[in-house]
């Protein structure tokens, strides 16, 4: 068992982390866009374990999500979309340029899409906007996400898992499963 | 003080790696794209007469690391993950967010990969960079990588090729074929015509 006390505190390299935010010992998150779009009012908004690397992640969350990352994970590059809910464990690798999404962000419905046009525009001032679909993300223990894989809402990667470099996920994939494709396909295991 | 070569229109203040050659006719637009950069090979990176790296390319070049990109050929901001080799010919075009990538740099078995992530943080900077077998790249002369392609591990891209935008390569691509999709496929063969117009 590590000695938490000898560890340096959990830190961001560009500035004070946001009072919603936990980061483990030893943890750091890197880049100065890492916060740009961070706007969850939920506290805690993002817990980082202990251990885990976070260069230039952005963390896009929007008022109502959370995101919870375990320990000894490492990310490069990674664009987190969170209306709702991540749920990372700990040993996940996220390559450079992977996407999670945990929303559509536009309702299917054309009707509520021009809807959600005039919310958007620069005249919707005020005007909510209609639900959109929003699906928590499970991403178990010891999964492998190859650069520039992107993973929707709504799925849950197995413990173990193993995504290749560009692949798009949209259902889930089974522990220790290796997958590619678009949409991703089993091709063994691992 | 900064000692080495730098770019005298370079935004980054950065320098260019001594085991790095680049012909006097060829543009690097920043020392950036060399931070990853730590190949210890005589020549860790050539880049030949009238070749262009522009910005977003990086050279994650691992110590045993070699990128040899051949003559005229156009690097617009592509990624680099070379443990191994990774060859371009002449007169191939490489599209943003390209990424080439000669080694998964981690173990596959999920247990393995535990062990290294624990190193991974006890380095300085933190990198992870396991011992797995690297698989070289080879693309071929005259050849064109759409935007965010990803070429995988061994993967060889025959002459005159076509990857389409954001084509998965997981196997070897013929050579004068066109191959899209993800994983790509081969979608049609230039005709004799096409391969021969002009010459």
């Amino acid at each position: 068992m590590t000695d938490m006390t000898q560890l340096a505190p959990g830190h961001w390299t560009h500035g004070d982390l946001p009072t919603n935010v936990r980061v483990g010992p030893n943890s750091m998150i890197t880049g100065d866009l890492a916060f740009k779009r961070f706007f969850s009012r939920r506290d805690p908004a993002l817990i980082i374990g202990a251990h885990s690397t976070m260069e230039g992640v952005h963390f896009a969350l929007g008022e109502a999500a959370q995101v919870e990352i375990g320990d000894y994970c490492y990310f490069t590059d990674a664009v987190l979309l969170c209306e709702l809910e991540l749920r990372i464990g700990s040993y996940v690798v996220l390559g450079w340029n992977v996407t999670l999404a945990d929303t559509d962000f536009h309702p299917v419905a054309p009707a509520l899409r021009i809807a959600d046009a005039i919310a958007c525009s620069p005249l919707g001032k005020g005007r909510p906007r209609p639900a959109i679909m929003r699906q928590p993300i499970i991403i178990e223990d010891d999964v492998w996400i190859g650069p520039s894989a992107t993973i929707l809402k709504g799925v849950r990667i197995g413990a173990g898992a193993f995504v290749e470099a560009g692949a798009l996920v949209t259902h889930d994939v089974p522990p220790r499963a290796r997958v590619i494709g678009n949409p991703a396909q089993i091709i063994g295991q691992v | 003080m900064r000692t080495g070569r730098t770019l005298s229109w370079d935004w980054y203040p950065g320098t260019i790696p001594a085991n790095v050659r680049i012909d006097e006719s060829a543009y690097v637009e920043t020392s950036f794209s060399f931070v990853l950069y730590r190949s210890e090979v005589p020549v860790g990176v050539q880049i030949g007469c009238g070749s262009a790296t522009y910005s977003g390319t990086m050279f994650d070049v691992g110590p045993h690391g070699r990128v040899l990109i051949a003559d005229y050929v156009l690097v617009n901001g592509v990624r680099f993950i070379c443990d191994a080799e990774v060859e371009i010919g002449d007169y191939t075009f490489l599209s943003w967010n390209v990424v080439l990538m000669d080694t998964y740099r981690v173990p596959l078995d999920p247990f393995a990969r535990r062990r290294e992530l624990k190193r991974a943080v006890g380095r300085h900077p933190r990198r992870i960079e396991a011992q797995v077998p690297a698989q070289p790249i080879r693309i071929g002369r005259a050849a064109w990588l759409g935007f965010d392609v990803c070429v995988l591990p061994g993967v060889t891209i025959g002459e005159g090729a076509i990857v389409g935008a954001r084509s998965v390569v997981a196997g070897d691509v013929p050579p004068y074929t066109v191959v899209a999709g993800n994983p790509a496929r081969v979608v049609r063969r230039l005709s004799t015509e096409e391969i021969n117009y002009g010459r």
